[in-house]
Order: structure tokens, then sequence, then C-alpha cells
């Protein structure tokens, strides 16, 4: 029974198991469901597993059952764009305006819904791919509401970032699931970087080790003898390197102060240094980057079991990494490159990695994030990339 | 099958259940599959389970997943200490050479093994990580675990009522949603929410009620809040605000807010709120 619903479901996109709609067969054999209500919570408790499904469930069910218009298929798929869009967009009302080719005042006098609607009728006219152009929204043309393109204020659609002066991809999405992507909150950071510990046995011997006590025991001929040990403790050292400078890194500040913030609470034994785009002589103490300079030598003579954490776009004009006066500040420059620098230190600390909010897809686009990532082995700053990090930060 | 359906679901004393959530509980009573909630902190997931329990009149047993949890921990423990012990001095009445005197039950051995059917709340099931929750749905699913240590098998003497809560930090594997049945507690509108002011402070004048919950749902629009105030910090929040002898519920509506501190916990959050209602004049 209701195999075709089954199937709408699993059309619309919904990840519908067989298993679980033998289970409502059950259910509905059982005589559980005896009205058109009960189907719908009962079917939908059962079959869909995730909240994000529950949207798009109501509006399958409203056409199945009580014959309500089918969205088309197309909308799920747009709404779910626009909606990305609109909420990159919402931050940045000259770009939005720019995008639309619309003048930013009579933007403000739009409502949100009516800027969707007016973006999916532009999508809508497009048919297909599009590259170059004037008006479509497509890739590489000159119409600001497409990708790559290269317009001064351009707005990306989808496709793979060439200027980064978009907000988000939108139409490279289909089927994808991006959830694992979005902003990182303080919790997300918290389930990723719990595993990043050091139990150490620290002060008195007040735990009970069992088996050592049996194993004495049994050699003291069954007198007990109890062993005690030292309780373990997470004694990890955390240095935080984060790549405060410049405007290529405005775009990730929420995530990095996120990531910031957790790392505060977290770890008892935390440094935190500031640097611009790549490392010198110095890194600072101050987010300012003036009033407290700490020398790259002087780490030397930390524990080498300490874990570093780079943070950084890893972005810049390749002479600034290779140059022996790459530096864009006269005063840091000593002769020594900065390549040479970062070397140093991913030397000094086996333990390290190197955080990049930039999209992994797009690193071998910029010479300097492929050289930095020969150093230090680089991971993206999203929650499957956190994961990847914390996993090498802790092997031996 | 029939015993069971004698035991229907309708709600108890001090939870305010919908209809929806109701019909849920029951289908996965009869099912006999674990039900799944997920939910902003303070929606009542976890009171769920008490109210199901207290209404079918069963035994509760609750098992708070911690991140460092064992699947073993949660079955059973063999208490190899007080073994030692009673070898060396004989005191108790326990017999040695019988290993099962030493193996206590954890909180699903326990359910496993009562006398009566009961409720079995599975609380915060995605602190653990990905490998505990599914061994333990294999348990779960199979009824029976076995003790390694005297090679025994228990098996449950009656399938509990499982209810699993999880605050949606990660997401759960495939085989383990597919196993159990799911549901999301919304948020609750404003009428639900005035209906659950009302359990709380019977006697709450309609003034202080209208305006308190109108405030409460503006605060929560506040954009980029990491841990919006929900249910638990509205009830505390009305608390304070009936404490306060200078307290008058109409300067709410002028956007005079005291207390802010209640509803926001986190420093940042707790800026944006205070940068928010003044600039904006959300009120």
């Amino acid at each position: 029974m209701f195999i075709d619903f089954f199937y709408q479901l699993k059309t619309v996109g919904i990840p519908v198991s067989p298993t679980s709609f033998l289970t409502l067969q059950k259910a509905l054999d059982m005589g559980l469901i005896n009205s058109i209500d009960a189907f719908y919570t009962s079917a939908r408790a059962i079959l869909i597993k995730s909240e994000r499904y529950f949207d798009v469930y109501d509006q399958v069910f409203a056409h199945r059952f009580q014959d309500a218009e089918m969205p088309e298929y197309e909308d799920f798929e747009l709404d779910e764009v626009t909606r990305a869009l609109l909420e990159g967009w919402l931050e940045d009302p000259v770009s939005l305006a720019a995008a639309l080719e619309m003048d930013e005042s009579d933007i403000i006098d739009l409502s949100p819904e009516e800027l969707i609607e007016y973006f999916k009728k532009r999508l809508e006219d497009q048919k297909g791919r599009h590259e170059g152009g004037r008006t479509w929204i497509g890739t590489g043309g000159t119409s600001p509401t497409g990708h790559s393109g290269y317009h001064p204020e351009g707005m990306r659609v989808g496709g793979v970032s060439r200027n980064r002066s978009a907000v988000k991809v939108a139409m490279d999405r289909r089927y994808k699931d991006y959830s694992r992507r979005g902003l990182l909150t303080q919790d997300m950071m918290g389930e990723a970087l719990k595993r990043l510990r050091n139990m150490v046995p620290v002060g008195p011997k007040d735990q009970v080790n069992i088996d050592e006590t049996i194993y004495q025991t049994m050699k003291n001929a069954g007198e007990i003898d109890i062993v005690f040990s030292r309780r373990l403790k997470d004694r990890i050292k955390v240095i935080l390197a984060i790549d405060n400078g410049g405007w290529s890194m405005d775009q990730y500040i929420p995530v990095v102060q996120t990531l910031f913030d957790y790392a505060r609470d977290q770890f008892k034994d935390l440094k935190t240094y500031f640097f611009h785009n790549t490392i010198y002589d110095f890194l600072w103490e101050d987010p300012a980057r003036y009033k407290q300079p700490f020398k790259v030598e002087n780490f030397v003579s930390f524990d080498p079991q300490t874990r570093l954490i780079m943070v950084g776009d890893g972005s810049m004009a390749p002479y600034e990494l290779m140059a022996a006066d790459g530096s864009i500040h006269v005063e840091e420059r000593s002769g020594k490159p900065s390549i040479e620098q970062l070397k140093f230190l991913a030397q000094t600390f086996p333990h390290c990695v190197w955080m990049n909010p930039v999209f992994s897809q797009t690193w071998d686009k910029t010479p300097t994030i492929t050289t930095i990532a020969q150093i230090f082995p680089m991971f993206e700053l999203t929650l499957d990339g956190l994961e990847g990090a914390v996993n090498h930060l802790m092997t031996k | 099958m029939s015993k069971h359906q004698n035991n229907t679901f309708s709600g108890a004393s001090r939870y305010v259940l919908d209809d929806e959530l109701a019909s849920i509980v029951n289908v996965s009573m009869a099912l006999e599959m674990p039900l799944l909630l997920k939910g902003e902190p303070g929606t009542g997931k976890t009171m769920l389970a008490h109210a199901i329990a207290e209404s079918l009149n069963m035994p509760l047993i609750v098992l708070n997943v911690k991140s460092s949890m064992k699947l073993v921990d949660a079955l059973y423990q063999y208490d190899t200490l007080t073994r030692l012990n009673d070898s060396r001095f004989g005191d108790s009445k326990r017999d040695v050479s019988n290993i099962e005197d030493y193996i206590k039950m954890g909180k699903i051995g326990q359910a496993f093994t009562s006398e009566v059917r009961t409720v079995l709340l599975i609380d915060e099931i995605d602190k653990a990580d990905t490998d505990f929750q599914d061994d333990m749905l294999d348990v779960l699913d199979q009824m029976e675990f076995d003790i390694i240590e005297i090679d025994k098998t228990i098996t449950a003497k009656f399938r509990p009522v499982i209810v699993i809560t999880s605050n949606a930090k990660k997401d759960l594997s495939d085989p383990f949603l597919g196993r159990c049945n799911f549901h999301h507690i919304a948020f609750p509108d404003p009428e639900m929410m005035r209906k659950i002011i009302q359990v709380h402070f019977p006697d709450i004048n309609s003034n202080l009620m209208g305006n308190a919950v109108s405030t409460f749902y503006e605060l929560r629009k506040i954009e980029a809040i990491e841990k919006k105030p929900a249910t638990r910090e509205l009830i505390n929040w009305i608390r304070a605000l009936k404490t306060d002898p200078d307290f008058k519920p109409d300067q709410l509506a002028n956007k005079d807010i005291p207390f802010l501190g209640v509803l926001f916990k986190k420093s940042q959050d707790y800026q944006k709120a205070m940068g928010s209602t003044n600039r904006r004049g959300l009120f």
C-alpha cells in the first residue's frame, strides 16, 4: 500500500529506505493507523529521519492525499539555492544590489521573498549551462549575477571561485549535503576537538590500579597488596597561531573566532599568537600585532609535544613566502624567507596542522597554499576538516 | 501484542503533550522500535520519557550518555575488586568461585533483567562516538547481550519502551537512524508556551504573561545567537521578574528588559541581545 507515495518521497530527494517502508506496512497491518492524521504522523516518524525533510514531506503528503498542487520538482532545489544565497546577500547589500543590477535603495524596499522571486526568475530564464554573455546568470560573463566573472562586485552563483568575490556556491549544489559544511558552532567544534587530549599521569597516587593489584596479590600468595597509581589528566599543550591580518581573512573572522573561543575555554595550556599572511621573524601575542612580539626562534624552548595549530588562508603573493625580504612590513625583513621559518616551526613541533578556511577544492588555484601544504599538513576549517586535523595531531 | 494496546500513552500530570507526539509514542511502542527525539534544548525531550513512565506506571531507567562511555559500561560491570576482597577475607555471603555474583548490571542490563516492563531513557546519545551508538543499537535490536566473563547471554524479559534523545549536535549514522522512529520536537509556539507557563505559574497575571512571552519570542529572533533562550530560561526569567518589586509588566513593551542575563548565558550572546534591544528598537 502507498507504494506510489513512497516513490514520490524518493523522487523529491528524501532518503527513504525500503526497510522503513516495510515497518510502515507492519504498522498498518497491526491496525495502529486508522485515520489520515495518524497516517501522517506515523509515516513521518517511521520514514523521515531528519527534520530537514519535514517541510518537503508535508508538500508531498498534501499532494498525494489532499490533492494539493505538487510543487515543481525544480522548486525544491531552487528554494534551497536561493535560501543559501540570500543568507550571504543580506550581509552585503552593496554586492546584492550590484548582483541584481538594481539600486541599493530599491533593494532595501524589497522583502526577502520578493528578492528570492526575482532571483529565481533570473535563474529559470536560463536553460542549461552558460558561459560568457551579458545578461544571463552564468559563468565568466560580465553580468554580475554569476560566478567567476570579472565584475568588481561579482556574486558567485556556482562553480569554482576564481576571484573569491562570491559568497556561496549554488548551482552545483544538487543533492549534496552541505549541512556539515555550514557555519561551525562552538558545540560542533567541541565535538571535533574533544578527542584532542594528551592524558598523562599526574597528582597523588590515589586511584586503585586493579590489574596491577590482582597481579601483585597473586605474587603475594593471596595476601592482598593494593597498588595505587596516579590519575590520568589531560595535559595537552596547544599553540594556536592565527592569521588575523588583511582583507583576505576578513570573511572568515566568524569561524576563526569560534575556534578561538572554544580553544580558550577548552585547553588549559593554550598560547595564542597572531600573524599576517605568513610568519617572518616574529609572531605577536596581541591581536593588533605591534605590542608584544615573540621571536620565532624562542619556540625551541617549548615542549616539542605541543600541538601547533596554524589558522590562515595561506593566500598571498608568492614572493611574500619565498623572498628573503618578502615581508610587506620593512621592520620584519631579516634576510630569512618566510618559508624557512615555517619549516623551522614544522620541525620544532612535529604535531602540527594548518587549518585553512578556504574550500579545499580551490587550494590548487593558489600556489602559496600548495607550498604551505607541503610543509604543514593542511585541513579545511570545517567539521570534517577539524576531525581530520585532530586525528593527525593525535597520531604519534 | 494486545497487552500493549491497552497501554496507550495520553499524557501526564506535569507534561503538556500534543496529539501528534502522543500518537508517535504509541506507534513506536506498538512497533517495539526505539523513538529518537531531536530538538532544541528546552523542548522537553527528557521530560517526555518521565511522562511516559508516569502515565504507563512503569519504572524509568535513565542512561545518561557521556563522551567517554563504553558500551559495556551501560550493559554490566564485573566487580573484580570486591571479588578480590572476598577471596581474601571471605566474610560475605557471596560465592567467590561464582563470578556471576560479582556481575552488576548497568542501565541497559537493568532494563533487560527487570521483572516488569520499563521505560529506558537514553539521554543525549549524540555525546558518544559513532561506534557506541551503532553497537548499542545492535544490543537494543536483538534485545540480548553477552557477559564475556561468565559466557552467559542476557535476554530481555520484557522489551523496554526506549526513548533516545539527541541535541542534534551531530548527525547520527544512517544504520542508527534506520532502526529508530524519529520525531523532531519543534520549539513551542507562543500559544503552547502560554499553556506551559500556566502550568508552572498557575496564578500569573495575564499582563505579565503576555508581555513576557512576546518579549521572549522577539529576543529569540536576534540573529547569530549561539545559545538561544529556551523554555527553562523563560521560566526562570519570569520567576526573576516576579520577585522584583519595582518591575512593571508594561516596561517590557518599552524595550526596558531587566535580567537579560537570565535569558542569555554566553557573554557574546548577552552583548548582542543588549545591542539589539537598544539599536533595533524591536519593541
